[in-house]
């Protein structure tokens, strides 16, 4: 239970992937304009996140670490990632139009967001994440792998809908010209990632 | 890094991690190519046809999101083609062609403002606050003294989807050639004071106040005082009096112009 919490805490506060470790700002900038497509980006990003930890962490430890390639991670991640995200579309297309609908333009956009490949490079970097949630090494198995993919995509989320609700009300202010659109938004982003970095120091 | 490069490549392990690589690559390409075999959805032909004849403007003018999910809506019934100004009637008699349902062409129409108070009219305040029409309106009804006034705050040229409008002393201009006749700005209007009139029109009034001629000269230099020279002297009988305002009937006006030498208020303007 206090391996639980500490992932929560960890993955949505004191290491938030967004504002703390500055992994995925493209759709943190680019689709945080209004509260709802910045949700459905959101949760789009926490579904891809949990499945890349289900996939990647076995083939990393099944496949690449018997086979002595670790060095080869990054590139079998990025086509694992992509590839899914492609089948997930597929088969939200089919089975669920709603869901489709509501997140399945933005699914495209995360097929190599780096938060996603982040996510999966730090997942299987067992002693890190074994630190992070205070657990012995050795213990470190897949639940605790997709748990803090889970989480980390939560973290995602969190940040990107606080942004989009500051944007949406300082978009209603009277700014000057120099300042109105993309400049106060990296304002505003550096705002709330000072706030997350508190919880770093608590 | 050199002395790495310099090294004797191993070929043996070199092909052999290029092999396992591939082995997952393959694994998943084939993982992909069934996923898209069993979740195959039926793409609506129609739709795709119609979306082709379509402006493509995306000017969200017949309220759907863009020209791809108003042509869903239309290949499904939900929509009617003259929701859409912004394609020309050609391709409207393509699209109704594939629907197989009849279609008349109507006239190409653009959008006037149909106020001209700007600098010319009273202000009841000074607005100091946030930009746009849609604020500006929240604050007692707008600055303007007259209730049916333009602010002139430019919601309606901030919407336009083609720079069409331009702010003119205080008051929003509409360009004949650059409109679409999409209607976002008629949306945007808090005051509804654009509407779309034929492209071959001659003249229109430029007042929206339905007022008193007393409240109207208090008010504005250029309102209408709802005299009704102009319906009057028309040679055509092209304009009635409606509450205080004076109505066009462009399939009667033949555009002599006699109006607009009558009019005491310069109200009815050349276009």
């Amino acid at each position: 239970m206090a391996e639980f919490i500490m992932i929560i805490v960890s993955a949505v506060f004191i290491n938030n992937f967004v504002v703390v470790q500055f992994l995925g700002i493209c759709p943190f900038l680019g689709v945080s304009k209004d509260f709802k497509s910045a949700l459905g980006m959101g949760l789009a990003v926490t579904f891809v996140m949990t499945i890349t930890c289900l996939i990647t962490y076995p083939i990393y430890t099944f496949i690449l670490v018997p086979l002595e390639i670790q060095y080869m991670e990054i590139i079998v991640f990025i086509f694992i990632i992509a590839s899914i995200v492609q089948m997930i579309e597929m088969a939200l297309k089919k089975f669920s139009p709603t869901l489709y609908n509501a997140m399945g333009i933005y699914l495209p956009l995360i097929t190599t967001n780096c938060a996603v490949l982040g996510v999966a490079e730090l997942v299987i970097d067992s002693a890190q994440i074994a630190s992070l949630i205070g657990i012995e090494v050795a213990a470190m198995n897949m639940g605790f792998a997709v748990l803090y993919g889970l989480f980390a995509g939560l973290g995602f989320t969190v940040a990107i809908v606080l942004m989009s609700g500051m944007r949406e009300k300082v978009s209603r202010l009277p700014l000057n010209k120099h300042l109105k659109g993309f400049p106060i938004a990296m304002i505003i982003a550096c705002f709330i990632a000072m706030a997350f970095y508190v919880f770093a120091l608590i | 890094m050199l002395s790495l490069l310099l090294q004797p490549i191993n070929i043996t392990s070199f092909l052999w991690v290029i092999g396992i690589v591939a082995v997952i690559a393959i694994v998943f390409a084939a993982l992909i190519v069934l996923v898209s075999k069993l979740c195959y959805v039926k793409e609506d032909e129609k739709a795709k046809a119609i979306s082709e004849n379509l402006a493509g403007a995306n000017c969200g003018g017949c309220g759907y999101a863009g020209c791809s999910d108003f042509a869903k809506a239309l290949s499904e019934g939900k929509a009617s083609i003259s929701d859409c100004g912004a394609t020309d009637n050609e391709s409207k008699q393509k699209i109704a062609d594939i629907l197989g349902i009849p279609f008349s062409a109507s006239a190409e129409t653009f959008a006037v403002v149909k106020c001209a108070g700007g600098i010319n009219a009273k202000n009841k305040f000074e607005y100091i606050g946030n930009k746009g029409c849609e604020n500006q309106i929240l604050v007692m009804g707008g600055a303007k003294l007259c209730k049916d006034g333009c602010l002139g705050d430019g919601s309606c040229a901030a919407a336009c989807t083609n720079d069409g409008i331009s702010i003119v002393d205080g008051v929003p201009v509409t360009d004949k050639v650059l409109c679409t006749s999409c209607g976002a700005c008629i949306k945007k209007c808090p005051k509804n004071l654009i509407e779309l009139i034929p492209k071959t029109a001659v003249v229109y009034v430029a007042c929206s106040s339905k007022c008193k001629g007393k409240e109207v000269m208090n008010a504005c230099s250029v309102g209408c005082i709802g005299c009704g020279l102009c319906a009057k002297n028309c040679p055509q009988g092209a304009i009635t009096m409606v509450e205080n305002l004076p109505v066009i009937d462009y399939s009667k006006c033949s555009g002599c112009k006699v109006c607009i030498s009558k009019c005491p208020r310069k109200t009815i303007k050349e276009l």
